[in-house]
């Protein structure tokens, strides 16, 4: 039986030059992709110009453009407010059973609350996850664990990403996806 | 620091869950990352795997910060590192033990090969926040390892000699440790390991090599660092080495006729602590499983204290004077057949007639005992005598040679031999040979046998 199949650096670079979205829109592929379950983790500078990070629960995307990453208030504090002081801002999201990864990243971002209708969409997104870790080896109370949020304490952290990076594994890593 | 400490956060760097890193390059911006590896070094430091000239390393060489998100897969509790790079190295234990784990943790996700380390970064801990508090209690999956280990210490205590120390050690992993697969190695003074006995597999093995450097056993003896993966990949299996290195150097024309290593044909878990005493290394313990992930870094502590135990009882058990036990009756006359031992000077090799036997160190003690059995009829020796026997070219340490009269014996026990060794005593011991015993040295003939 054949193994699995794992994304590489060159299929995103491939994937991202072949796109055509509109101008100043993502490509849709992309689109899908961070929204696809794909565990986004942040990553910012505080005011005292260290680096922070945080795992998010979700992603959004709104006019195909403005991202935008939902996290607990209360896990994330000292990073909802670097952003709050104008932290430039990181995202990654990894796709688990392919080593898919894919970064962007925007000079800032913006705080905001969640609406009603992202909860059904954001419990969809941490389903897609949770099966994913399981596949992965997880057990079943760990990947609860993993996916777990609370949904009335989100913040939202929206930016239009202006440079994006493919960080799947091999040859190519970590190069910017380009045109 | 938080007041959990690093040490409390163990088990959230076991591997299991990926962990996430944030660093900043000069101007600010932030780059973020999944990382397969966050490395517990001691109650200050944790090491980071450095695998690729990516923007991560850059940013760490041009602002030496990072911070890092753990999930503990026991608890369900997440926490926050902030962290100062220290060092990076790119040699030496700790960069070796992150080698092999990432190696198994590459061949677990299909990457062997792509992932590959080129350093260690060490960083220390500035800060440990709590992200997410513990939701789940960890399942009582095992005994209390402290326990454990004062039941396999109490065992050891009791050992007369070093063939008892032998037993009682593997068997105290069996039954306290509840480790099913372990296997006793000793060192020879070249680098090369030797089985002397183990547990849980259709042969003991007694006899078996592992070359310098070869696998987490090899790895483990060199370094004098405990080596633990909980995935195990292709680079750190045993036997192909063996068999390559021998055909390589032009000994063998077929497979080596070796003692064959006793080792699962398919485990995932592997862990191999050196036993050590006066900054030597007297052998390594080995412990597998089939199960991935199945050793912590709990069961290395238990692991390494059981070793560092043996260490010290090693030696002082060959510093015993003899002591001869009740009375062992005299073997009866042997029967009339003949057997043909030979002899390869070149590195100490014996065989049974065509069969091979045993090779170096204990080789060389076989062939000195049957000359003197075949000039004397002596059968009754001490191993002070063998320790004071120049030509035999002992190592310095007297649990040397306690060390392979055990496996002299085993061997001849596996092999169910026309002649064997019996214990009389501390320090004494029998040659008893079931029949007779003609000898041949094989002078600078060269035996089919691996390097």
């Amino acid at each position: 039986m054949a193994g699995p199949t794992y994304a590489t650096p060159t299929g995103d670079q491939a994937a991202w030059r072949d796109a055509s979205p509109k101008p100043g829109c993502l490509p849709i592929d992309l689109v899908a992709f961070v929204q696809g379950g794909v565990a986004p983790i942040l990553g910012v500078r505080t005011p005292d110009g260290r680096p922070l990070v945080g795992s998010a629960v979700a992603c959004r995307v709104r006019e195909m453009r403005v991202l935008r990453v939902f996290v607990e208030r209360r896990r994330h504090e000292a990073l909802l407010g670097a952003v709050a002081a104008g932290s430039a801002i990181a995202a990654t999201f990894s796709r688990a059973r392919d080593h898919r990864s894919i970064q962007v990243k925007a000079p800032a971002a913006q705080l905001g609350d969640p609406s009603p209708d992202d909860l059904p969409e954001i419990a969809r997104q941490c389903g897609l996850l949770l099966d994913e870790l399981l596949e992965l080896g997880y057990t079943r109370p760990q990947a609860i664990a993993y996916t777990a949020f609370d949904p009335d304490g989100l913040a939202v952290v929206e930016f239009i990403p202006e440079r994006a990076f493919t960080q799947t594994p091999g040859p190519g890593a970590g190069a910017e996806l380009r045109r | 620091m938080s007041a959990c400490g690093l040490r409390a956060l163990r088990g959230a760097m076991e591997g299991i869950a990926a962990s996430i890193l944030c660093t900043c390059d000069a101007d600010g911006l932030p780059n973020v990352s999944m990382i397969s590896q966050v490395h517990w070094v001691d109650d200050d430091h944790v090491a980071l795997s450095w695998q690729f000239f990516n923007k991560t390393r850059a940013n760490l060489l041009a602002t030496g910060q990072a911070c890092v998100e753990l999930f503990d897969p026991t608890t369900h509790a997440r926490h926050r590192l902030h962290l100062d790079h220290v060092e990076t190295r790119t040699e030496g234990p700790l960069f070796e033990m992150m080698k092999a784990r990432l190696a198994g943790i590459a061949s677990h996700h299909g990457l062997e090969g792509v992932f590959r380390l080129l350093g260690a970064d060490i960083f220390r801990v500035t800060g440990i926040e709590l992200v997410a508090p513990p939701s789940a209690l960890p399942e009582p999956d095992r005994p209390p390892l402290l326990s454990s280990l004062r039941a396999c210490i109490d065992d050891l205590a009791r050992s007369r000699d070093f063939d008892e120390l032998t037993d009682a050690l593997l068997d105290g992993v069996v039954a306290h440790l509840r480790i099913a697969h372990v296997i006793l190695l000793m060192a020879e003074g070249d680098g090369r390991l030797f089985a002397i006995g183990s547990r849980g597999y259709a042969a003991s093995g007694a006899g078996a090599e592992i070359l310098p450097g070869e696998g987490v056993i090899g790895v483990a003896a060199r370094e004098r660092v405990p080596i633990r993966i909980g995935h195990l990949s292709a680079d750190y299996r045993y036997g192909a080495a063996l068999g390559a290195a021998a055909r390589q150097a032009g000994l063998l024309a077929e497979e080596p006729c070796g003692v064959p290593f006793p080792g699962l044909g398919d485990p995932h878990s592997q862990i191999a602590v050196p036993i050590l005493s006066g900054g030597r290394v007297l052998g390594v313990l080995f412990c597998e499983s089939p199960e991935i992930m199945r050793f912590d870094h709990e069961h290395e502590d238990a692991l390494v204290l059981l070793a560092g135990y043996v260490g010290t009882m090693a030696v002082l058990l060959g510093e015993d004077e003899p002591h001869p036990a009740d009375a062992t009756p005299e073997p009866g006359q042997p029967p009339a057949c003949t057997v043909t031992v030979r002899h390869y000077p070149r590195d100490d090799s014996v065989f049974l007639d065509h069969d091979y036997l045993i090779k170096g160190v204990a080789g060389a003690i076989l062939w000195r005992l049957l000359r003197e059995h075949a000039a004397t009829g002596r059968t009754e020796f001490s191993t002070r005598e063998l320790r004071l026997d120049r030509s035999l070219r002992l190592p310095d340490h007297a649990e040397n040679l306690d060390a392979r009269l055990v496996l002299l014996r085993r061997r001849l026990q596996d092999r169910d031999a026309c002649l064997q060794i019996e214990k009389t005593g501390r320090g004494l011991f029998r040659l008893v040979p079931s029949c007779r015993i003609a000898l041949q040295d094989m002078g600078d003939a060269t035996a089919a046998m691996p390097a």
